[in-house]
């Protein structure tokens, strides 16, 4: 007798028709912008992989790369140990776990381009609590001029907007270890550390890797907080590669460049994903 | 005379009528149109089709209903353990061959340049390694 059929797969037809429309229709529109040239008015000059070749020689997307890498690596090296360190110190049971959850719930509810009002304020040397504190301290702050206080500015940001998340991730793979381990740990003698390392690390990796990818992409496509921040300056300082994108596409209206550009750097994104995600969960599969 | 007058006629006569079709003579007449490649598709659409990305597309979705096709034809994909140490099914297989085939046409492009002739035969060799070895 057959109790199994494949018409499950009609429930996900309408999530089909949704990835169709807001991600294949307008790919497929970026890949034909990408070897064509416009002056608008929807007249199109094919131009054959020109814009490839212009964007992979050019300097301006070389540097933006770089600080985009480099973004990437610092947040991400900064912000998963810091949420883990926060997701072990928080309590597991009694009446502190809810305001702590809201607590770090807080900075992950404010719309993005309000994190970046809100830090472009904090952050001014003249009248901002931040800039003036740091000023206070002898030390000479002004992210609006010195490229590397618009970079500590923007970590921090980034820093603050976003380890709630890794938190939580975290937090949630913690709870989820059965108290069996821990007595098992205390009856072996386990210090802390052998704990960390050998119970909650491993029982992590699932929600960790999640964590991982989603900031890395995210912290990839950051656009909103530095636009608002810092404007991509000073000069072109935090010009990260969404900045760029949108200074090509829409400043400049170079929509077969843009087009050009986003495909590598969606190519960048779906290969660094796909090595990752193979990379966390090959053990399991073997 | 009037015998030479009668030659130069008949020789200057066609190119006359050549002037006619190739110079001022085509002017407002409608072009001939031939099929292109490149040419714009759906004329005014906002997409911006040409036949060449129409099929660039065509191809990958051929070669995603294939390997349902092939899945429905011949179950059995269970992910084996190739070279790479990867268990890979047919889909995984097919995304590694288009992922690792668009890195190779813009490595090309960087390193070397057009034509890309180069990097469609190291796409296909690419392809048949993935789907024999990984």
């Amino acid at each position: 007798m057959k109790t199994e059929n494949q018409k499950a797969w009609f429930l996900v037809l309408p999530v089909i028709a949704l990835v169709a429309f807001n991600a294949l229709v307008p790919l497929m529109t970026v890949v034909n912008y990408s070897v064509q040239e416009t002056f608008g008015n929807n007249i199109f000059l094919w131009s054959g992989v020109r814009w490839f070749e212009e964007i992979l020689a050019s300097e301006r997307f070389h540097a933006a790369l770089t600080r985009q890498l480099i973004f990437t690596a610092t947040i991400l090296a900064i912000e998963i140990p810091l949420g883990v360190a926060i997701a072990l110190a928080m309590p597991r049971k009694g009446p502190w776990v809810p305001v702590c959850l809201v607590l770090m719930a807080l900075p992950l509810l404010i719309p993005w381009n309000v994190v970046g009002s809100m830090w472009n304020i904090f952050a001014l040397p003249d009248i901002g609590l931040l800039g003036k504190g740091i000023n206070a301290l002898g030390i000479d702050y002004n992210y609006t001029q010195q490229p590397v206080a618009a970079w500590f500015t923007v970590i921090l940001m980034d820093v603050w907007h976003w380890t709630s998340l890794v938190v939580l991730l975290a937090y949630a793979g913690l709870i989820s270890i059965p108290d069996a381990y821990y007595q098992a740990a205390r009856i072996d003698g386990a210090r802390p550390w052998a704990v960390f390392r050998h119970i909650q690390l491993p029982k992590m990796k699932k929600v960790l890797t999640i964590a991982v990818l989603l900031r890395f992409m995210d912290s990839f496509m950051i656009y909103t907080e530095p636009s608002v921040l810092t404007g991509g300056g000073p000069g072109n300082s935090t010009t990260f590669l969404s900045i760029d994108l949108v200074k090509i596409a829409l400043g400049q209206f170079d929509l077969g460049p843009a087009a050009a550009m986003s495909l590598i750097y969606f190519l960048i994104t779906l290969l660094v994903s796909w090595v990752f995600y193979t990379l966390m969960t090959k053990d399991e599969a073997e | 005379m009037i015998r030479a007058a009668f030659a130069t006629a008949l020789t200057v006569a066609p190119s006359w009528a050549l002037a006619q079709t190739s110079g001022w003579g085509s002017v407002g007449q409608p072009k001939e149109e031939s099929f292109s490649w490149t040419q714009p598709l759906f004329g005014g659409f906002w997409m911006a089709w040409t036949p060449a990305t129409l099929a660039f597309f065509a191809f990958i979705f051929a070669a995603i209903a294939t390997m349902g096709l092939l899945e429905w034809r011949a179950p059995g994909a269970a992910p084996r353990h190739g070279v790479l140490g990867l268990d890979t099914t047919r889909g995984d297989r097919l995304f590694i061959t288009l992922l690792g085939s668009a890195f190779i046409f813009l490595g090309w492009l960087a390193l070397i340049g057009t034509p890309l002739w180069g990097p469609l035969a190291l796409a296909v060799v690419w392809g048949a390694f993935v789907f024999w070895k990984v």
